[in-house]
């Protein structure tokens, strides 16, 4: 028998068109929702690579190759660094430079005066610390050769405007424990060790002669030979301190700025699994449109199965109606998305970085959710009686 | 009328003779408590080039007996001929595909897609033949002539009268070239004079060729086809009657 009903396949996606426009409205408003959702994770992947790219450029001008060597906390008592921490640590051969600094311990105040504490330490340091860190001034200098036992301090940048000091104009002063010293320069910012920015750097000498602290340092800054960080690493500790090796710290600043980084990781998935939820109540919410058009069209049906649809012309339809709806969600979303992504990454001063692959992800995933959706109804309306659906009668 | 029927018999049938359309000792039991039987035993048989009305009062079962002459739905027991073939044996894929070539159907309350012009709503009667969009479109054109709406193809169902709208329909039923039309109320929603206009439509397409077979309670228009078959209590009544007559309704 020849009689056989055929359907070709560009106008299975016209029949599914036509069932869309006819519902322009609810078309829109139920593709919102998986709009929504591709938008959120579009825009998740976006930023979260936007800011990837960003903070390795920042570690890259950084440098990931400072170290930090500190007596290590814990325990009863706190084991010194001895004396020669720095000149033995600089004899490694990869070690480029060593900057040891000692935390007095005591907090500044804006004068003698004042009893108002603003939470700042000083820190005893020698002129290859500014080296070390590779710091530079924003106002006047960093402390040099010569001035390692004067009663004078360059201040960091958070500590500067605790303590209410803007620039040099008419020779600003400071106070530690009755000692007043001249602010010669205020530091630039400090990415990498953000906690020195809130400390006002003396002179080591000044700070054992004034303020009888032990010569001791609390931690030395190790700047490495870039590519040979892993490995010097492990040798930090033993030459620091040989007596008691186990009684040394040694960390990585810019570890800190990753760590950093994971616990964006965090805030991530929570955004992402808010966009898996918003995804799931736009498939169900399509589901449900889907099903309440098939009740609607019940006629319609009727009329194409007349015309000679089978069931699987029926099925295939409003399969790919959901679809259709769920990818329209989708490109819409991933234009969203984009946006979202392109509008934060501009505010942060980041390159907009968008992988193509989670843009193809996001329309891929609204297809397959609006499929996935249409399914049930699909075959709910498959599965209609042509006799009564024609007749337009229920059950 | 029955000149109508003599140049229709001598102007197109392929197989002079052959029934179009029979059904041996049809029954149809609508499941229920307690069960409804529609059809009781239906024999009947329809003839290339013919036109019938099937004629009866509400609930006698003319709908259910339509539906199983267009094999929208399946006789509980008995046998339906298309053109020689026993649908029974046919899947749904089969029926599908017999439906599309075979059959045309025209309903009483349009069917009309209607976001969809003339033209489209027409041209979807050969959507499932797996016809080119410029193919189903010519000939949606030809058949709208044919209904007198040449001047509306793009009108939208929305923008065209009851009568109109039911033309686009017929269109839409005979533009595949089916073997039958099956028509159920197809004035019911039409005021009398709009209604004369489709019977006389209906008319025209017999006289060139076309099988149809009409279901109506309207009696007027009944006794205007050369032939009807009454149905009560889901019986045929009396097979054929190819004058005037009026059929002896009291028999029960
Ligand atoms: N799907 C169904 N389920 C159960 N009973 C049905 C169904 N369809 C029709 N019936 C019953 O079958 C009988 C015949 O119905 P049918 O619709 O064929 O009558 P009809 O002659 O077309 O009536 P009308 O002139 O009102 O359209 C009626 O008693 C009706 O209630
Ligand atoms: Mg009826």
């Amino acid at each position: 028998m020849k009689d056989r009903s055929k359907l070709r396949g560009r106008d299975v996606v016209a029949t599914s068109v036509v069932g869309l426009r006819s519902r322009r409205g609810r078309t829109v408003l139920t593709a919102l929702g998986i709009a929504i959702g591709i938008a959120s994770m579009v825009a998740v992947v976006g930023i979260s690579s936007s800011s990837k790219a960003a903070l390795l450029a920042q570690l890259d001008s950084l440098g990931t190759n400072l170290l930090q060597v500190e007596a290590a906390t814990g325990g009863l008592s706190i084991e010194p660094l001895p004396i020669d921490a720095e000149p033995m640590i600089r004899r490694i051969d990869t070690v480029q430079d060593a900057s040891a600094v000692i935390d007095t311990g005591f907090e500044v105040r804006r004068n003698a005066y004042d009893d108002t504490l603003v939470g700042i330490n000083a820190l005893g340091v020698t002129p290859e610390f500014f080296e070390t860190l590779q710091v530079t001034t924003t106002a006047g200098r960093p402390l040099e050769e010569g001035m390692r036992s004067l009663p004078v301090v360059v201040l960091g940048e958070v500590a500067a405007v605790r303590l209410g000091i803007h620039d040099l104009e008419g020779g600003p002063t400071i106070n530690v424990e009755g000692h007043n010293f001249a602010v010669i320069g205020i530091l630039d910012a400090l990415p990498l060790n953000p906690d020195l920015s809130r400390k006002v750097l003396i002179g080591d000498e000044a700070a054992v002669a004034m303020l009888a602290v032990a010569p001791n340092p609390t931690s030395v800054y190790v700047r490495i030979d870039p590519d040979l960080v892993a490995e010097t690493r492990p040798l930090l500790a033993p030459t620091a301190n040989p007596g008691r090796p186990a009684k040394v710290k040694v960390s990585r600043p810019s570890d800190l700025l990753e760590a950093r980084a994971e616990v964006d990781q965090n805030l991530q998935n929570l955004l992402l699994a808010l966009g898996g939820v918003a995804l799931l109540v736009g498939g169900v919410g399509i589901a449900n449109v889907m099903v309440i058009s098939v009740l609607e069209r019940r006629g319609e049906i009727g009329l194409r199965r007349a015309l000679g649809a089978t069931r699987g012309h029926i099925r295939s339809q409003f399969v790919l109606e959901a679809a259709l709806l769920s990818g329209l969600g989708g490109v819409l979303g991933v234009l969203l998305g984009s946006g979202i992504t392109t509008v934060y990454a501009r505010r942060q001063d980041w390159v907009v970085d968008l992988p193509p692959t989670a843009l193809l992800a996001g329309v891929g995933a609204a297809l397959a959710i609006g499929m996935f959706a249409g399914l049930y109804p699909a075959a709910k309306a498959a599965r209609l009686d042509p006799a009564l659906a024609v007749s337009g009668g229920t059950g | 009328m029955s000149t109508a029927t003599e140049s229709s018999l001598s102007s197109v049938p392929p197989n002079p003779g052959a029934a179009v359309l029979e059904l041996q000792d049809v029954h149809r039991t609508y499941p229920g408590s307690p069960p409804v039987e529609a059809l009781v035993g239906v024999d009947l048989r329809v003839e290339a080039g013919e036109m019938l009305a099937v004629v009866g009062p509400s609930g006698s079962g003319k709908s259910t007996l339509l539906n199983i002459m267009g094999t929208l739905d399946r006789p509980t027991r008995g046998t339906l001929l298309i053109e020689g073939t026993d649908t029974s044996k046919l899947n749904d894929r089969r029926l599908s595909g017999l439906r599309s070539a075979r059959l045309g159907f025209v309903f009483q309350s349009f069917h009309l897609i209607e976001t969809l012009s003339a033209l489209d709503n027409v041209a979807t009667g050969l959507l499932y033949r797996g016809a080119t969009g410029r193919t189903r479109r010519k000939m949606a054109e030809v058949a709208l002539e044919r209904v007198g709406l040449g001047d509306r193809l793009h009108a939208r169902p929305t923008k065209l009268s009851g009568g109109q709208r039911q033309r686009v329909a017929i269109a839409r039923a005979i533009v595949a070239e089916p073997s039958l039309i099956l028509a159920d109320e197809p004035t019911g929603n039409l005021d009398t004079a709009t209604g004369e206009g489709i019977v006389e439509l209906l008319q025209r397409l017999n006289a060139d060729g076309s099988t149809i077979v009409v279901i109506t309670h309207d009696p007027d228009l009944a006794e205007r086809l050369p032939r009807r078959v009454e149905v009560r209590d889901g019986a045929v009544l009396d097979g054929t009657v190819f004058d005037g007559t009026v059929l002896g309704g009291g028999v029960r």
